[in-house]
């Protein structure tokens, strides 16, 4: 096999998608497309495998999908507590690399800011802040205790209201929880627009770019 | 003296029998991607360096490095098939391995068995489960009327029925798997 082919084994390897095990309903979902008034090429940026149903769901739209699966990325699942801010920095700007000017319009970041401890996520902040705008909406999840638990999913977008949840075949991730007043001083880069605590202690977040 | 094919005597008036010249068969008017009419093949145990421009639809097998593979038809990629470039093609389906950027004018579909490495530019785009993927996928729908539109032409290029060839730089035929009736043209790269 080539280095080129086995780079694509490994980089998507690390991807693949586990059987759709539930739906889930999402209030804050609807939200990141009611408040958009997009004249232009919907951008959106995932962080995590592309699922079948979340592209089947975009196709709707003129938009363009960017996909950075970090879930698989060795310095996020094995070296995050031994790099630095600066070295994370780095290597999250390395993974969000994106074609000059583009600006997110939509970031769906699931609940990869929960496998994040702080100095990851201080780092994700300023690697991503480059590559978003004022209007930038993300959509994501978060746990603010330990005894709650992250099962290791994935989700995709069904519908603007119902999310899929998948299994990761990948092992899961340390969870690294964050309270809200946490999460807002180190994700520097979006303020929290809306929080809807969830039955199972998650918390579904809406985020703003903030300025 | 019962002989049919005899030709004509000169100075007789011409028969409205067909001409002497044979004539290519039609390509069976089936959808060009159905069919397994007008499609070059680049077998399994095949290894090209380079780039591939074909005039009809195309199988790759092998494995192929180099810039890019073009088609206005369709290109598959099968299981077995690995592909280092960009292609471009009307409908490209993916059930091997690219690593590449792909532009599909009508659609581009990625396999359960598929692995891409790159970024995708259709106007619809299709990932079976079980698909892996990474990159960008930029998407234009369009309205049905221009799918029908595609469609028809699309009917109309496989009723006019192509017979091309197979022609390497080298002026070889560039497999024995390759078909006979289906033009492939490759640039060293």
């Amino acid at each position: 096999m080539t280095s080129a082919a086995l780079q694509v084994e490994e980089a998507a390897g690390a991807a693949r998608a586990g059987p759709l095990v539930s739906r889930q309903a999402t209030r804050l979902l609807p939200a990141l497309f009611q408040l958009r008034n997009v004249d232009h090429r919907l951008m959106v940026l995932e962080i995590g495998s592309a699922l079948p149903e979340t592209v089947n769901f975009f196709s709707e739209f003129k938009c363009r999908l960017h996909f950075v699966d970090l879930f698989g990325e060795a310095f996020v699942r094995d070296q995050q507590s031994e790099l630095s801010e600066q070295e994370l920095r780095d290597a999250f700007a390395q993974q969000l690399r994106f074609p000059e000017g583009t600006r997110f319009d939509l970031c769906l970041l699931w609940d990869f800011l929960g496998y994040l401890d702080d100095s990851a996520l201080r780092a994700f902040s300023s690697a991503l802040s480059p590559w978003i705008h004022s209007g930038t909406r993300a959509h994501g999840f978060g746990i603010h205790h330990l005894a709650i638990r992250l099962d290791n999913i994935q989700y995709g977008v069904i519908d603007r209201e119902t999310l899929s949840v998948r299994q990761r075949l990948t092992p899961q991730l340390q969870h690294h929880p964050h309270s809200q007043i946490e999460m807002q001083e180190m994700l520097t880069c979006f303020r929290f627009e809306r929080g809807l605590l969830l039955p199972d202690g998650k918390l579904e977040m809406l985020l703003k770019q903030r300025p | 003296m019962f002989d049919k094919h005899k030709p004509t005597r000169q100075g007789e008036p011409e028969s409205p029998e067909p001409a002497a010249t044979p004539q290519p068969p039609k390509a069976a008017p089936a959808p060009a991607s159905a069919g397994s009419a007008n499609v070059a093949m680049i077998g399994p145990g095949i290894r090209i360096n380079g780039d591939v421009s074909a005039d009809s639809n195309l199988r790759i097998d092998g494995h192929i490095e180099g810039r890019s593979i073009e088609s206005p038809h369709d290109v598959e990629i099968s299981e077995s098939g690995k592909v280092t470039a960009s292609v471009t093609a009307k409908v490209v389906k993916i059930a091997g391995t690219v690593n590449g950027d792909i532009a599909g004018s009508e659609k581009v579909v990625i396999s359960r068995s598929g692995r891409v490495q790159g970024n995708i530019v259709a106007p619809r785009v299709q990932l079976e489960d079980g698909a892996l993927f990474r990159g960008s996928i930029d998407m234009t729908p369009t309205d049905s009327a221009s799918s029908a539109n595609a469609e028809k032409q699309n009917r109309s290029a496989g009723e006019a029925g192509t017979r091309p060839t197979v022609v390497t730089d080298q002026g070889k035929a560039a497999t024995g798997s390759s078909r006979k009736d289906a033009e492939l043209t490759l640039k060293s790269g």
